[in-house]
């Protein structure tokens, strides 16, 4: 055998690692190769979205962030207050499964590191359970007064086409419409329909649904920025069955050795979340809110649209805020001298006279809308 | 082949003639692992875990103070053999995994028992073969060990019943059982990326020292890289990225996705780290 024959062995080693790598990057690439599908007219898909309907649907959804935030040296994110909850929900990615049954049933777990916490509902009552803590609250949910749904629902004269061309219309002169094509997403046939602001001023660079062909469901939002290609946001299904899910799923039985406590009822219903991990999990919380900051107003409209808080007192007590802010760049204009916060899309303006301007905008937005805003 | 297999018998002369009976190399080369002191330690150490997690917890008498898996234990035995490997997992049992595979090729080198067994080319391949086999049940005995051990301190220092899912459902105590058995079985192979790791290691040196030392360091440095937050794009790559979906078994049902690619990436590691020892172990020159 000789030397070189037997160099020649190494090929093999080189090989399995090109076919490793090619096999983990290629793989989901090619999993998600577009698919034939039908042309279709964005108003046409948005016509469809609106009569779709399902009976029900379980399934896994995946979702990623990438918001460019800044860690705030200090501030762990915990779970604990709602806006804990939220802040967490914004970063990372998070794995969740969901299952959703017409009218009132819904369950949602997410997949926490050797944690799940779970919030599910059979229409009567409430449950949110956190595995890491052992600890359910169950909420008494208000009688009927029928969920959201049949109200948008119809007036017989309710046409999904003119619904569909009134939106179209509504949203022209500030956004560009179009099925920008097809993708395979949990392994379903989906036209992407996509909104592309037509202002410079927002950090957005678009968004796009991907739409299933045949329930005309949304399965994947992702939100792209302005500069860069990978997605800021991406939430959708990995896995998706559109079976209704049997009563048992929805229902939980507090498990022996667990605390359970009952909080008084909210007077509105929490929002049945609808395939998506929004949060009814944070109303029981809302209270614990410092309720010092004023409430914020939005201004401005449309994609620059600016929200502007009022008496926010983070700065001047030495603590983490302050050092992070002391890196943060210092503006000036005619409403006053701040420092501006800036991320992959949000971006955020703190003056010196406690009124904090955040939003998708840029940064100059920020500072117009400040020398606008009242005092 | 009867003079072979007599030959393999007689246990004086069984390594040189195992090249030839697969059979009985594999069985030469459990014994040849399971044969050693050391092993036995190791698994003893492994052993120790639950005991003293379990005494401790025992001691303390701490009624669901902790969180997770370890504030279960107090409440159900069960969850002191589900503890015990999880708390094994990032530091007990890859220690063990580096010992033995370190040893694997290295250690023949060192004695000068690798020269007899290299000399026939045919079955070099299949001496790699038998040493991971070995390995890989090493792996299987270290995980086993410490469900044996936490099913046995647990069931004599805790009451047992149901088992709580993380899912907030409970399961009847057989199951619960059978996914700790689970949970044993994915973490044994769990650790099959790193055994390939120590082999590929272990077939470069004749100090099984060296071999340990160069191994355990590869593993810190992919602890390490896992511990920095803006390298996250390499992140699913590292060795442990998927350790903890171990945990996913306990949900209702189990999830299998993560669990799924956690194995892919063992698999992935395996497969390039074994052909990288296989190239280096048929292309070496007997000296």
């Amino acid at each position: 055998m000789g030397a070189a024959q037997r160099s020649r062995r190494w090929l093999v080693p080189v090989s399995a690692v090109a076919l490793v790598a090619g096999v983990g990057t290629l793989g989901p690439v090619v999993a998600d190769a577009s698919p034939k599908l039908p042309d279709i007219s964005a108003q046409e898909l948005l016509a469809k979205v609106q009569t779709a309907k399902v009976d029900g649907l379980s399934g896994t959804v995946h979702s990623s962030a990438d918001l460019g935030l800044p860690a705030l040296p200090g501030v762990t994110g915990g779970s604990d207050s709602a806006s804990g909850t939220v802040t967490e929900m914004l970063s990372g990615e998070h794995t969740a499964r969901v299952a959703f049954a017409a009218p009132d049933k819904a369950r949602v777990s997410v997949l926490d590191n050797m944690a799940e916490r779970v919030w599910t509902t059979d229409g009567k009552s409430a449950w949110a359970y956190d595995s890491g803590k052992r600890e359910a609250v169950k909420l008494q949910l208000p009688e009927h007064k029928s969920s959201g749904k049949p109200e948008k629902k119809a007036p017989q004269s309710y046409n999904p086409q003119d619904v569909a061309k009134q939106f179209l219309d509504a949203i022209d002169p500030t956004t560009k419409v179009d099925v920008s094509g097809t993708e395979k997403v949990a392994g379903r046939d989906a036209y992407k329909l996509r909104l592309t602001p037509k202002t410079d001023k927002t950090t957005v660079g678009s968004v796009t649904l991907a739409v299933d062909s045949k329930t005309w469901i949304p399965l994947q939002v992702s939100v792209l920025p302005r500069t860069g290609t990978d997605p800021a946001v991406e939430i959708g299904f990995t896995d998706v069955s559109f079976a209704v899910p049997s009563a048992s799923t929805f229902a939980f039985t507090p498990p022996k050795g667990v605390e359970v406590t009952q909080p008084k009822a909210p007077t509105t219903r929490p929002d049945v979340p609808k395939g998506l991990p929004s949060k009814p999990e944070a109303k029981p919380e809302n209270g614990k809110k410092p309720g010092t900051a004023n409430e914020p107003t939005v201004l401005g409209e449309g994609w620059s649209s600016v929200v502007m808080v009022r008496g926010v007192k983070l700065t001047g007590n030495g603590g983490p805020v302050d050092q992070f802010l002391a890196g943060a760049q210092t503006v000036e204009g005619s409403w006053g001298k701040g420092k501006i916060v800036t991320s992959k899309m949000v971006n955020a303006l703190i003056t010196d006279d406690g009124r904090v301007f955040a939003g998708l905008v840029t940064p100059q937005t920020l500072q117009d809308a400040a020398a606008k805003a009242p005092r | 082949m009867s003079p072979s297999s007599a030959l393999a018998d007689s246990p004086v002369v069984a390594r040189p003639s195992a090249g030839r009976h697969t059979l009985a190399l594999f069985k030469s080369e459990l014994q040849l692992v399971f044969g050693r002191a050391r092993t036995w330690v190791l698994l003893a150490v492994l052993a120790a875990v639950p005991v003293m997690i379990g005494v401790a917890i025992k001691l303390s008498g701490a009624e669901g103070g902790a969180e997770g898996f370890l504030g279960q234990v107090a409440g159900n035995g069960l969850f002191l053999i589900v503890a015990s490997l999880g708390l094994s997992l990032p530091f007990f049992l890859p220690t063990a995994v580096t010992v033995i595979s370190g040893e694997s090729l290295a250690g023949e080198s060192s004695l000068g028992t690798l020269r007899n067994l290299l000399t026939a080319p045919a079955g070099r391949s299949r001496l790699l073969a038998a040493k991971m086999v070995a390995l890989a049940i090493f792996c299987l005995a270290a995980t086993f060990t410490i469900w044996v051990a936490g099913l046995i301190v647990g069931f004599v220092l805790f009451p047992v019943g149901d088992v709580l899912l993380l899912s907030g459902s409970t399961i009847s105590l057989g199951e619960g059982l059978l996914r700790a058995l689970a949970i044993a079985v994915v973490i044994a192979l769990s650790l099959m990326g790193l055994a390939g790791i120590g082999l590929f290691v272990s077939s470069l040196t004749s100090t099984p020292l060296a071999a340990m030392a160069a191994t355990f360091g590869t593993f810190i440095v992919l602890g390490i890289l896992s511990a920095i937050p803006q390298i996250d794009v390499i992140h699913p790559w590292l060795l442990m990225y998927g350790w903890t979906s171990f945990a996913d078994l306990l949900r209702d049902p189990p999830y299998w996705d993560a669990i799924g690619r956690n194995l892919l990436l063992q698999a992935g590691y395996l497969a390039v780290f074994y052909c990288a020892a296989w190239a280096r172990i048929t292309s070496r020159d007997i000296v």
